[in-house]
Order: structure tokens, then C-alpha cells, then sequence
């Protein structure tokens, strides 16, 4: 089976050009003052002490990664039903259902952002719903609320793909054997199903958590221009500011802190079907 | 009677699911036909932000252009992420981990930093901005996401069997087209799907590396600075109804060829 | 699989193929038949390009930014265009970096037409770079329903730290235009480079903060006034004359402490590829019929005086409009300066303000 190893080659050529030859100008200009060109590099480490030292800058780390475990943490509960109740239907039903959800990830996100803003308004559809039955009016725009919902709007689907990927074609036979060893429905989902599912749930934690802690829109759309997470900082760091060195040392961070959460969860899937392959 | 409730369940979760998906879609599909420029009042009914959008050239050009990028962009990541995915998976652990690592970076990277990096790297290497430097640009933050989706299936699938098939005297190319990728297609659908989905509606990325009047619908979303107008929700009206349209088609001609195909025989 | 690629190259070559509309005495005359325009998005009037390019058989080919920040970026990466539109203090910021060609203005005769507020700007008074496009001040937008405009004129920008109206107000999230407006109601100079000051309107911006509960929001803010969804909200006089024009519950004031006098203006870029045809452009530009249209279609004022005073004349469709025609000659309003590092500590400022709860 080595002969197959050669087909992972050209990406790792092509990866090494575009993706870690523009990381490494990140880290140059991270690790620098400003306003130096090739002829006078200095190095410092000021743009990282300017970060760490402030109060504000941390307590916005921990909020945006609060908002991103609280958005991963609500797709994986809602996501895992959604698709196992799809990866439980007929096959043409199956598609149909993945193909709903993958729809509206087809339409661009800031008018999908603008249409939860015209939703969630004081006055708007939901507050008038409310008013009908005698409730409200409660204020959800530029809340956390908000903020939390938009996200898992737009990552759930990521999610509900992967954990339905992992269950469709999963091989029957394991289910019959536990049933055929007396395993009832609900052991033989925790014991087999769930294991083999995790594959798939870690793949959309990772692509559930990774935009989630990045993101800027979002949050200054539905949480206001007072929601600042670190994605804003790094965004008005680059953009506005146009302090490009002090924003790279910021996604520096961040691209750190989240490399290694991910490298853990990782590490906690010790998943046997998939260690026992090593040698293959 | 528990298989009823279970029937009962699975059909209220699926209801719910299909109401918050698109619960907003519908919003936007209503605010399309506004009457006046609000995204968020609706005076009245009118067919000028349609009007608006057929007779500009720049947006339509736009939609042309957002369609072949993604569909060339998805074909491409979809062949080499798979490909990488399958030689990942009998590569040496620590190649592995360090390519996974790194395969991570332009999904996590705030994409700002991926735009402006890419930015930095074609002016150095001087290459002309525009469809060419868009595609590319596209391909590589696609291939993580494909990568990402066949890994895990890839990690269920018995090694046996692709053995079992170069014993028989099966090609290697034979072993992967006929053995390895049937199992694990499901993963590369899904990994398209993404694909297609991330490079549809990227905007940062694909601002910085665009040039030479090359723009996607984003780019134009985006850029509405002054205000972002309602012949942008009948474009993604004219989206959701062309996607729809080509979906139908597809599932349904197969179904009446069978049906055909059944009478004749 | 086959089918989908023959179906996109296909494609692609019907799209190279339709662009060439320009014929070829244009690009005699020219050197090319091509214009390349960088400007905002939405900033131009509905028909003023597809006119140029018919009037002289050429092809403009669009692309847009929506902050001076992100045009310079590609500016500094070695993007070339012909035409761009920045505001003031970037076109500073260029000239001294000498990143702009200078004009002819012997190709550009409209110049006479050129509005009176528009002319002799501090960053270029002589037009030797740019040729002013739309301008304006900014102002407070409130609903004289439920704010009382004896309160608004006695109070000016201080009206954002009065808290009968907590909550009820909008707050544009740029950090030039909200310490403009703190260091214009402390009675100091926006342009100010003095800490203590700068300190003093960094205060002035947490109290309104912490105990106003503003929502600080960017373009969303016509949206929300035009509906009525909060009372105040600080806002540029061409937004103000899109909210004015759509609710008139909506009044529009000018404090007497001051404001920014803001412009957009065309600039060619030193690597632009077609100058001649870039001078033929901005001349359009200042014709009436074309600065009519873009004044009509984006709202913002016009840098023709013509067309200016046309418009908010009595039959004019601004006429009643009191935020379309921008306050000139006013001792304390004053215009941006370009001061890379001063920008750079008020945006890190201003994200503390908003983050600060």
C-alpha cells in the first residue's frame, strides 16, 4: 500500500508555497517593529508584551473562545440528531435532507446575516409573533443571543455533514453483532455507533470552532459594533489601523492557543479502529 | 409503539430543522420584491430590484464568474484532497500530523491574514491579478476542507480489502478508483459540498488576490458600502431557484429514465 | 464530470469574449480603449458609466473598496488602476508618498464647475492631484418627535452623554468620526496630537459608553433611522439626506462646536496605465448631467455648483432637504488630517472603548 504515499506529494510541495511561505511573512511580521523594510529588520517581541500585558485584549481572547466552545458545544448537540435522523432515512430521502441544509450555505452570508437582523430587530418578526399572543417585546439584536445564533446558523451545517458522513456506510455488521450479544438499542449506540461516529464529530468540531473564534462579521452585525471579538481586533489591526505587525502577532496567538486545543482534542480520540491501522 | 414515537421524533426534529434553515431564506426571498430600499421594512410589492439586477453588467458578470470559480475550485480540491487524504493515510505518523497541522492553518488562519499573506505573495512572484490568481487562491483554501472530510472515513476503512484487490492482480489505480473510493465516497461528497459552499461566498480572501475587473458576488455584497440593496436578495432569489431547478433535474430525470427503462422491459 | 468543465470553460469564454465592446478609434485616440475605476461600492450614478463608455466608445472595467484602508493595500501591493476616489485624508497620505500622478488640468476644462465648498482643500488646494467627487460634513440625525430640538441645538454633541435618552441612540463605529465628535464637544481640534487631550476625549467616549448603552453599527445605521428604531444617531449628511428623505420624522443638525468637513475626490494613480483616457473621465464626472445623475442615484452632495444649487433649490428633489447642502466657511469645522500614527492609537482606543463593558 505505500505505493500510495507518492499521492499526498504534490500537496505537500503546493502547501509549503501557499500556505506556510505567506505563514512564515506572518511570523516575520510578528516578530517585528514597524516600519522596517528588508534592509532593516529588527527583531522584538513588543507586539507580543503589547498584547498579553493589556486587560482589555485578554478579556477579549476569552470571550471570543467563550463564544466559539458555547457555538461548537450547541452544533454538536443539535447537529448529531439532525443527522442521525437523516443518516436513518431512505437513501432518496437522505439526499433530499442534505441537500435542504446545504442550500442556504449557497447564499452569500451577509444578506443571510442581514435577513437574522431584519428577524431579531425590536420590531421585528419574532417581537411581532410575540405581541400577538400578549409577550415581549424582548431585545435579542446585539445580544449574545444573537450573536450565538448567527454563528450556529451558519456552522451547523459543517457539523450535521461530517457526523451524518461518518454514520451513513458505517459498516452494519457491528450493529448486528452487538444486538446479536444482547446489547440493547441504546448500548449498542453508545458502545458502537457514537465510538465510530467520533471521527466525524471531531472533523466538524474543526470546522465549527476555527471560523467560530475568527470570525468578525457576525458578531459586528448581530452583536453590534460593541461585540468586539478577536477576529474585530485583528480585522481593524490590519484594515483600519494598518498596524500589520501587532494584527500577525495577534492571529500569531491565536493560531497557537488553537493548534494546540485542537492537537488535545485529538489526542482524547483515542479511537481503537483507528490505531490499529497505523501499520497498514 | 415506540417505533412510532421514534417516527414522531425524528419528524418534529426534521420540521424544526427545515423552519430555522429557512426561516431567513424566505425573509429574503419577501425582501427581493420590496418596494423600497430597506432590508428590514417592507413597504410594498415590486419587481425594480430584479430589474436592477438583469440590467447590470457587473453583477451578472459577477454571478458568471462566482459559478465557474467554484465549480472548477471544487473539482480540483475535491481530486487532489482526496488523492492527499489517501496518501496521507499510508504516510509515516508524524508526516501525517505535521500535514494535518498545516492543513489546518487556512481554516483557522482569520482570513484577512490568509488574503493579505496571498496578497504579498503574488505581487512578489508578479503574476497578474485576476481569474487565474482567484482560482488558485480558492483551490488551496478548498483542499483543507476535502482533506478534512475523506480523513475520517478514511480512518473506518478496512485496509483489507484494497490488500485484497492488488492480490487479485488489480492496478493500484484500479484498487483506488474500484476498492478505496466507493467506501469512502460519502466523505467526498461531503468534502465538495464544502468546497463549493467556502468558495461561493468567500469574500476577504478572494478580494486581495482579484484584480483586472475579475469580481465575485461577495466582492460586490461587500463592497455596497453605502448600502447594501435588495437586488442582492434577488440574485440569491435567482441562486436558490436556479440551484433548485438544477437539483430537481438531476434527481428526477434518473427516476423517470428508470421508469422508462421499466416499462420497456 | 466531463460536461461540468466543458460547461465553465465555455462559459469563461463567452464572458472574455462579451467584454469587448470598445471600439478601436478609442484606443487610437487613448492608447487604450479601457478605463480602470476603483471606487466605493454604490458611489456612482445609475447610468453615468454605461453613458461615458457609449459617449466614448471605450469599456470601464469596475472594482470597488469599501474603506480607504483596503484600497491602499492593493495600491501598495502594485495593483495598477487609472481612476480612484479616496476620501481627504488618504489622498494626503498618497500625494506625500507619491503614489499620484499630476493633473492636467488643461484636459479637464469642467474644473470651472467645481462647487465653491469643494475648492482650495486644505490636502490639495490647487487641484494639482485630485479633483473633488462627492463631500459633506457629518451631523446628528434625531427624530424631533422624541427628542426636543431645543435640547439638541443647547447641547450639541454632549446630547450623546444626555441620559434621558439612554439607549435610544446610534453611534457610527469608525474611531475618527466617534473622537472627532468627542474632541469637538470637549471644544479642541480633531486633529488634535495632544495626549492629554486625546486622553480627555478617550474619557469623554467611556462615559457615553458605559452609560448611554450605544449601538455602534457602520452602513446598518440608514436602515435602522429610516425605521425608526432608536431617536439619535451621528451620521454622514449624505446618509442623513437618505434617512431625511425616507422619515420625516427625522430632523438633521449641525453642532456649533464643529464638524469634520469631509470630501471624496479622483486621483490618478502614478502606475495607471491609461492617464489620458483617466482625464477624460474626471472631466465627465464634473459635466451637470453626469454629476446630477451621481448626486441623484448615491445622495451625497455634489462637487458641481450647478447641480448643487440646482438641487436644493425651491423645485429642486433636495429642496426641503436640510442635509444635503454641507455647512462651508465655518471657523470650527475642520478637515482630516493624514496621521498614520495618531490613527493608529485612536482605532486602538476606540476598540477599548467598545470593549469595555
Amino acid at each position: 500500500m505505500k505505493q500510495y504515499r507518492t499521492m499526498a506529494l504534490p500537496y505537500i510541495v503546493w502547501m509549503a508555497g501557499m500556505i506556510v511561505a505567506p505563514m512564515l511573512l506572518i511570523v516575520l511580521y510578528a516578530f517585528t517593529d514597524k516600519g522596517n523594510d528588508v534592509a532593516t529588520i529588527r527583531f522584538s517581541l513588543e507586539n507580543f508584551a503589547r498584547f498579553f500585558s493589556d486587560q482589555v485584549f485578554m478579556s477579549v481572547l476569552k470571550r471570543s473562545l467563550f463564544i466559539a466552545v458555547i457555538t461548537t458545544a450547541i452544533c454538536i448537540l443539535c447537529g448529531y440528531p439532525i443527522a442521525y435522523v437523516i443518516a436513518n432515512r431512505s437513501e432518496k430521502s437522505k439526499l433530499f435532507w442534505i441537500l435542504l441544509i446545504t442550500l442556504p450555505t449557497w447564499i452569500n452570508m451577509l444578506v443571510r446575516t442581514y435577513a437574522w437582523m431584519g428577524i431579531l430587530q425590536d420590531e421585528g418578526i419574532i417581537n411581532h409573533l410575540l405581541s400577538l399572543v400578549g409577550l415581549g417585546p424582548i431585545t435579542m439584536i446585539h445580544t449574545s443571543f444573537a450573536v450565538v445564533l448567527g454563528m450556529v446558523y451558519n456552522f451547523i451545517p459543517f457539523m450535521i455533514l461530517q457526523i451524518y458522513t461518518s454514520l451513513t456506510k458505517m459498516d452494519k455488521s457491528y450493529l448486528e453483532a452487538a444486538s446479536d450479544l444482547g446489547a440493547n438499542r441504546i448500548q449498542s449506540f453508545l458502545r458502537v455507533t457514537l465510538p465510530l461516529s467520533i471521527p466525524g464529530v471531531i472533523s466538524g468540531i474543526t470546522l465549527v470552532f476555527l471560523p467560530a473564534v475568527s470570525s468578525f462579521f457576525i458578531p459586528k452585525l448581530l452583536g453590534g459594533g460593541q461585540y468586539v471579538l478577536i477576529g474585530n481586533v485583528i480585522e481593524t489591526e490590519f484594515l483600519t489601523s494598518g498596524d500589520w505587525n501587532f494584527g500577525s502577532a495577534i492571529s500569531l496567538v491565536m493560531a497557537i492557543i488553537i493548534l494546540f486545543s485542537m492537537y488535545l482534542t485529538k489526542k482524547a480520540d483515542t479511537d481503537p479502529a483507528a490505531n490499529g491501522k497505523e501499520n497498514a | 409503539m415506540e417505533k412510532k414515537q421514534k417516527h414522531l421524533f425524528s419528524k418534529v426534529l426534521l420540521g424544526c430543522t427545515a423552519v430555522f434553515f429557512y426561516a431567513p431564506i424566505l425573509y429574503i426571498i419577501l425582501f427581493s420584491f420590496n418596494s423600497s430600499r430597506s432590508l428590514t421594512k417592507f413597504a410594498g410589492f415590486s419587481l425594480r430590484w430584479y430589474e436592477k439586477m438583469l440590467s447590470d453588467s457587473t453583477m451578472m458578470q459577477a454571478v458568471a464568474y462566482t459559478i465557474i470559480i467554484a465549480l472548477l475550485a471544487t473539482l480540483i480540491s475535491t481530486v487532489v484532497g482526496t488523492l492527499t487524504a489517501i496518501g496521507l493515510s499510508k504516510s509515516r505518523r508524524l508526516m501525517r500530523g505535521i500535514v494535518e497541522q498545516v492543513n489546518n492553518l487556512p481554516i483557522l488562519n482569520p482570513e484577512i491574514v490568509t488574503g493579505i499573506g496571498l496578497l504579498m505573495f503574488f505581487s512578489a512572484l508578479g503574476v497578474k491579478k485576476g481569474f487565474l490568481t482567484l482560482l488558485l487562491a480558492h483551490v488551496m483554501f478548498c483542499i483543507p476542507y476535502v482533506i478534512l472530510s475523506v480523513t475520517p472515513k478514511l480512518r473506518s476503512l478496512d485496509p483489507n480489502l484494497a490488500d485484497a484487490a492488488l492480490d487479485l492482480g488489480a492496478t493500484p489505480i484500479q484498487a483506488l478508483w474500484k476498492v478505496i473510493v466507493p467506501q469512502i465516497r460519502p466523505g467526498i461528497i461531503s468534502g465538495a459540498l464544502i468546497a463549493f459552499t467556502m468558495s461561493f461566498d468567500d469574500f476577504i480572501i478572494s478580494y486581495f488576490v482579484t484584480g483586472n475587473g475579475v469580481n465575485n458576488i461577495s466582492i460586490l455584497v461587500y463592497t455596497m458600502s453605502k448600502r447594501v440593496n435588495p437586488s442582492i436578495n434577488a440574485l440569491s432569489t435567482l441562486v436558490i431557484l436556479l440551484i433548485t431547478a438544477v437539483l430537481f433535474i438531476v434527481n428526477i430525470i434518473p427516476i423517470l429514465k428508470d421508469k422508462k427503462g421499466r416499462k420497456l422491459t | 464530470m466531463k460536461k461540468l468543465i466543458a460547461l465553465a470553460l465555455g462559459t469563461a469564454v463567452l464572458l472574455s469574449g462579451c467584454g469587448g465592446s470598445a471600439d478601436s478609434d478609442a484606443a487610437e485616440k487613448y492608447g487604450s480603449a479601457t478605463l480602470k475605476l476603483y471606487n466605493w461600492g454604490e458611489y456612482v450614478g445609475e447610468n453615468l458609466i454605461s453613458d461615458f463608455e457609449q459617449e466614448f466608445g471605450v469599456k470601464v472595467i469596475m472594482e470597488y473598496f469599501d474603506s480607504n484602508e483596503m484600497m491602499y493595500t492593493k495600491l501598495q501591493a502594485g495593483d495598477a488602476y487609472d481612476v480612484l476616489i479616496p476620501s481627504d485624508y488618504m489622498i494626503e497620505r498618497l500625494i506625500s508618498e507619491d503614489m499620484l500622478q499630476t493633473l492636467d488640468l488643461s484636459n479637464i476644462p469642467n474644473i470651472s464647475n467645481l462647487a465653491e465648498g469643494v475648492k482650495q482643500l486644505p490636502y490639495d488646494p490647487d487641484n494639482t492631484y485630485s479633483v473633488p467627487y462627492f463631500w459633506g460634513n457629518v451631523g446628528i440625525v434625531y427624530n424631533h418627535n422624541n427628542v426636543d430640538p431645543a435640547d439638541v441645538e443647547k447641547q450639541g454633541y454632549n446630547l450623546l452623554l444626555d441620559t434621558d435618552y439612554k439607549g435610544k441612540l446610534y453611534v457610527y463605529d469608525s474611531e475618527r468620526d466617534s473622537f472627532m465628535m468627542a474632541l469637538k464637544a470637549l471644544g479642541y481640534s480633531m486633529n488634535t496630537q495632544s495626549e492629554s487631550e486625546i486622553e480627555e476625549a478617550y474619557n469623554w467616549l467611556l462615559q457615553m459608553n458605559d452609560t448611554m448603552d450605544p449601538a455602534y453599527v457602520t452602513d446598518e445605521v440608514i436602515d435602522g433611522m429610516i425605521n425608526g428604531n432608536k431617536d439619535i444617531a451621528v451620521v454622514y449628511s449624505g446618509d442623513a439626506t437618505t434617512i431625511l428623505a425616507e422619515n420625516e420624522d427625522m430632523s438633521f443638525f449641525l453642532p456649533a462646536e464643529g464638524t469634520n468637513l469631509w470630501s471624496d475626490a479622483m486621483v490618478v494613480p502614478a502606475n495607471a496605465e491609461n492617464p489620458l483616457l483617466a482625464h477624460e473621465f474626471i472631466n465627465y464626472v464634473l459635466t451637470h448631467d453626469a454629476s446630477y445623475d451621481n448626486s441623484e442615484t448615491v445622495g451625497y452632495s455634489s462637487s458641481n455648483q450647478e447641480v448643487l444649487d440646482e438641487m436644493s433649490g425651491a423645485d429642486g428633489i433636495y429642496a426641503q432637504n436640510e442635509a444635503y447642502l454641507p455647512r462651508t466657511e465655518y471657523a470650527k469645522d475642520e478637515v482630516f488630517e493624514d496621521n498614520p500614527v495618531l490613527k493608529q492609537k485612536l482605532a486602538e482606543l476606540w476598540i477599548k472603548v467598545k470593549a469595555s463593558h
